[in-house]
């Protein structure tokens, strides 16, 4: 078997849940090395449930979980420990802890008793803070760095932990654009080293765009699969049952169901052409493709104007929010 | 390139300056101690008795009393320091300790259970010769139960305040037992017991002082072998639990080593409270760290300098006079536990699970 396609984790019949409660119909899916795969579902539906079993934090129901073929069952804390990393959303606010210490948290399963740091350890502990780009900030204390900063912190903690599955729930939450996307290239180039990172995620547009691999959660069971598989098969539609969100299968988005009360007909290309037909739709209007009237011309560069044509009569905005604006107060066709 | 090595080794070398000054600080305070007390000796004669010459009466004064009183005083210190380092590490709240969880009392009221209670047809010699085992015994198990509730609470509610708050009322609760206990006993019993609340590190027999040396030194090796799971433990059971530590494991010997230390304590020496708080506070400010390769040695002499210094000013040196010592204790302690309190105002409790 080719080695990169050699499958690292996966459970079979899986069943989550506490106690007598069960989440789900038995589940089963699969990861392989190096793969980059997105846990996405509606609020609630046992996401981290699932995160959580996987690493062994709580007990599955019944099913099986393979971890580089062996039973998770079979392994030992530490040998479990030094096959998976974990990043959950609880936030870790130890005073007095620095980077470094934090990051040295990750060797615990490689040190001994009293959890020296040996010349290994120190190598692996540095390795981690200069990949995740936090060379200069060992001394700092974790309770002064920015959210992104400790993100990247916890993340250079299971690197130094040196597994080669690597399990975040929620690994972007609470961060602003900038550091959502840091986080995501740093996820992105560690599992093009290798590893194996399952996240879960509430932003469907980074599991859309950045995952290899989407194990997609719903009522009844995993659907697994390329995300361009999920968007053609449907299977994105499926996701949200509620009657506000839908998936553009087009645009590979999802967005908030609007209704179109119109149609019309839009004249140009490129960007700006699609920026166009993309505002019209947020406003609910979808494009015609005959000609109708009145209809649209888009400028052929950024300077120029939009021009609204009916009956040879032309009305001319500057922006795409005045053209917007126009059709939510009604055209004035008195005026053109 | 900057090295994560470099760094280690400079804070490393601050932290273990810091320790040997600390250390130089308790054979200091050890000898002031002994020096210092309600009669004065002149430092030659101490000397003097150490090494068997010189008066006997004085000779008797420094190694049947103050001797003995300077060891427990260090003994007490290191117990109930680390009981509280770990009490916080494994609660997760800079709140924590023997004496605000009511561990303390739940050994009071072992202790009072079996002086009061069941010796109370008992003549008051006999107190002397009770087995001092039976009396520890029944101080771990106080200990223990309260502990056991509090554990059974944190489960649940995470705010570290309220947790503090139950902490105080069971400690109201124990000591509204131990009062109804008092009301039922003989009056010797009962000076008996209530000498013991006010705290003495002096009273000790040498069989007494041997089983609290036994304990706290078992209790403080315990410990050492604890260093890397309390490291652990204070990222919290997930994250504890994701590197590989045996939490219900782990859980069951911070707490029977925190119960050991300050139930031996209590059992010999009375409730002294606000060391077992304030100590780690003082250490984890003073080191600057959070790991507890650095944090157990450092409460253990921190904890043992803080009681020596405690015992001192509690006999006040050239009177005759001596103050019960847990009000020094309380004194010396309670403004660290307000600091504490102030500072960590903004921050209802270390974890946001």
């Amino acid at each position: 078997m080719n080695e990169n396609n050699e499958i690292l984790l996966s459970f079979d019949s899986l069943r989550l849940g506490y106690g007598t409660k069960e989440l789900l119909p038995p589940v089963s899916a699969a990861a392989a090395r190096g793969e980059l795969v997105a846990v996405i579902g509606r609020n609630g539906i046992g996401k981290s449930t699932l995160l959580r079993t996987l690493l062994g934090l709580q007990p599955a129901l019944g099913g099986k979980i393979l971890i580089g073929g062996r039973d998770l069952k079979e392994l030992s804390g530490i040998q479990k420990a030094r096959r998976i990393g974990y990043i959950s959303t609880e936030m870790v606010r130890v005073s007095n802890m620095t980077v470094f210490d934090l990051v040295t948290f990750g060797r615990f399963p490689h040190t001994n008793w009293i959890g020296r740091i040996d010349k290994d350890s120190c190598l692996a502990v540095n390795d981690a803070i200069m990949k995740t780009g936090l060379g200069g900030f060992e001394k700092r204390y974790i309770s002064s760095l920015s959210d992104g900063e400790r993100q990247r912190a916890m993340i250079a903690r299971i690197l130094a932990q040196d597994t080669d599955i690597l399990i975040m729930d929620e690994p972007t939450a609470f961060l602003d654009i900038v550091n959502k996307f840091d986080i995501i290239k740093l996820m992105l180039s560690l599992s093009k080293e290798g590893k194996t990172i399952i996240f879960s995620t509430h932003d469907l547009s980074i599991a859309v765009n950045q995952a290899d691999k989407i194990w997609m959660m719903l009522e009844d069971k995993i659907v697994e699969g390329a995300p361009e598989d999920l968007a053609l098969d449907g299977s994105f539609g499926s996701l949200f049952k509620s009657a506000t969100v839908s998936f553009d299968t087009n645009e590979g988005t999802f967005k908030l169901k609007t209704e179109s009360y119109n149609s019309i007909f839009i004249e140009g290309e490129g960007g700006i052409y699609n920026w166009t037909r993309k505002a019209l739709g947020r406003i609910g209007w979808s494009v015609s493709s005959v000609p109708t009237e009145p209809y649209i011309i888009v400028p052929s560069t950024g300077r120029g104007k939009w021009i609204l044509e009916f009956q040879e009569k032309q009305q001319y905005f500057d922006s795409l929010y005045d053209l917007t604006r126009s059709f939510k107060v009604g055209f004035r066709i008195d005026h053109l | 390139m900057h090295t994560a090595k470099g760094v280690l080794t400079a804070q490393h070398g601050r932290r273990i300056y810091i320790l040997a000054i600390l250390t130089l600080f308790l054979f200091v305070l050890l000898f002031l101690d002994i020096f210092l007390g309600s009669v004065t000796i002149a430092p030659s004669e101490v000397i003097n008795a150490f090494f068997g010459n010189g008066d006997s009466n004085i000779a008797t004064i420094v190694l049947k009393f103050r001797l003995p009183k300077a060891i427990t005083a260090i003994l007490v210190g290191m117990a109930l320091s680390m009981s509280g380092l770990q009490m916080q590490t494994f609660f997760r709240n800079p709140m924590a300790g023997p004496y605000v969880l009511g561990v303390s009392s739940g050994a009071s009221l072992g202790v009072a259970i079996v002086i009061m209670g069941f010796y109370s047809g008992i003549a008051p010699a006999d107190l002397m010769t009770l087995g001092n085992w039976v009396l520890t015994l029944a101080a771990w198990l106080g200990a223990g139960a309260v502990m056991i509730l509090i554990m059974a609470i944190s489960v649940r509610i995470k705010d570290v305040m309220t947790i503090l708050i139950i902490g105080i009322m069971l400690a109201s609760g124990l000591s509204a037992v131990v009062s109804i206990l008092q009301y039922f006993s003989n009056e010797t019993m009962l000076k008996a017991y209530v000498v013991w609340t006010m705290g003495s590190l002096g009273n000790l027999s040498s069989g007494q002082l041997k089983v609290l040396a036994i304990t706290v030194i078992t209790g403080i090796i315990l410990s050492i072998f604890l260093i890397k799971v309390l490291n652990a433990l204070q990222m919290g059971e997930n994250y504890a639990s994701s590197v590989g530590v045996n939490i219900r494991m782990a859980r069951v010997i911070v707490f029977a080593c925190s119960c050991i230390l300050a139930g031996s304590v209590t059992a010999f020496c009375g409730p002294i409270g606000f060391i077992g708080i304030a100590i780690p506070h003082i250490v984890r400010n003073l080191f600057r760290t959070s790991d507890h390769k650095i944090l157990v040695p450092g409460s253990i002499i921190t904890g043992g300098v803080v009681m020596l210094l405690c015992d001192i000013i509690s006999q006040l040196p050239g009177s005759d006079r001596v103050l019960p010592v847990n009000s020094v204790t309380a004194l010396v302690g309670i403004p660290v536990v307000i600091w504490i309190v102030i500072r960590n105002k903004k921050i209802s409790g270390i974890s946001d699970e």
